[in-house]
C-alpha cells in the first residue's frame, strides 16, 4: 500500500527509545480533528516499504577460514592484535610461573595498546574517505 | 587492482606464529569478538526498508530486527530516517530530541515489553 502523506518532512517525526524506533505523525487519513495534546499519533495506514532507515551496521561474523572479515582492510591487522591480546590474557591467567605470567601480561598490554590506537585513536582518520577540494554553495535568495 | 586484505586463515596463521596450539574455533570466536568491537567504531553504512504498519508506533531495532525482506539488519546506530511520500519518493523526516510526545498511542504499543 502506498503512502497518503504528501509532505512527510512536515507531518512525520521519529525518535529512538532503547531498541525501538518511534514513528509519529500529525497526518490523519480521515481528516480527524485532533487537539494539540493528541496531535502526534502512530500512522493510521500501512505503507509497504514505507520506512527507509540509514544506519551503521554490525559487520557480518566469520564462519569459515576462507572468509574475509567484513570490515575495511585497514582494520584487518588490528584483528590480529585483538586475538593475540586475548590469548596473552588467557596465558597470563593460566601460567603457574609468575615471571612468565608477567611477560604474557606485558605483551597483552602491548597488543591492546596497538588495537586501541588502530581503532580508537587513529580510527577516524583511517575510516574517513572524505577528500577533494571543498566548495561552498550559498543559498539562492531569489 | 589488488588490495591487501587478510582472510581468517591468514589471521590464524599469524596468531599461530606465537600460539601454535591455539584452537581454530577459539580463534574464530575471538575474531568475531573483534568484529563486534570494531563494529562500534567502523562506519559500515547500510540502508533497509521496513513496512509501516497501521496503528503501530514502535519499530524494532534490536540485533534480530529484520527488514521488509526478512533480512536481519544488525543496526548499531540509526543516523537518518526517510518516509515514503504519496509519490513513492523517500523524504527525510526530523528526529524529535526528547522523544516524548504527550500522548502515547496505547493501541500501538505492541513492541513495548510488559511485565509478565
Amino acid at each position: 500500500m502506498a503512502s497518503n502523506i504528501k509532505y512527510p518532512e512536515d507531518k512525520v517525526l521519529y525518535f529512538i527509545r532503547g531498541d525501538h524506533l518511534g514513528l509519529i505523525t500529525t497526518y490523519s487519513s480521515t481528516n480527524e480533528s485532533r487537539t494539540d495534546r493528541k496531535a502526534y499519533q502512530a500512522f493510521d495506514h500501512s505503507v509497504t516499504n514505507g520506512l527507509l532507515l540509514h544506519y551503521y551496521g554490525n559487520p557480518s561474523k566469520v564462519t569459515a577460514i576462507t572468509n574475509t572479515p567484513d570490515i575495511d582492510n585497514l582494520f584487518h591487522s588490528a584483528i590480529v592484535d585483538y586475538v593475540k591480546k586475548c590469548l596473552y590474557m588467557d596465558k597470563a591467567g593460566t601460567e603457574s610461573d609468575a615471571g612468565m605470567a608477567q611477560i604474557a601480561l606485558s605483551l597483552m598490554m602491548q597488543h591492546e595498546k596497538k588495537f586501541d590506537q588502530a581503532v580508537k585513536k587513529y580510527g577516524t582518520k583511517k575510516r574517513s574517505k572524505t577528500g577533494g577540494t571543498r566548495a561552498v554553495v550559498p543559498n539562492s535568495f531569489t | 587492482m589488488a588490495i591487501q586484505s587478510l582472510t581468517v586463515k591468514q589471521i590464524i596463521s599469524r596468531v599461530r606464529q606465537v600460539f601454535p596450539n591455539a584452537p581454530e574455533t577459539y580463534i574464530m570466536s575471538l575474531i568475531n569478538d573483534a568484529l563486534n568491537e570494531l563494529g562500534q567504531y567502523s562506519q559500515k553504512s547500510m540502508s533497509a526498508k521496513i513496512n509501516i504498519v497501521a496503528n503501530q508506533m514502535f519499530y524494532d531495532l534490536s540485533d534480530s530486527a529484520t527488514d521488509s525482506s526478512s533480512n536481519v539488519m544488525g543496526i548499531n546506530k540509526v543516523y537518518r530516517v526517510d518516509v515514503m511520500d504519496d509519490d513513492d519518493d523517500y523524504i527525510r523526516v526530523p528526529r524529535v530530541l526528547d522523544g516524548e510526545p504527550l500522548m502515547f498511542d496505547n493501541t500501538s504499543e505492541s513492541a513495548i515489553e510488559e511485565p509478565s
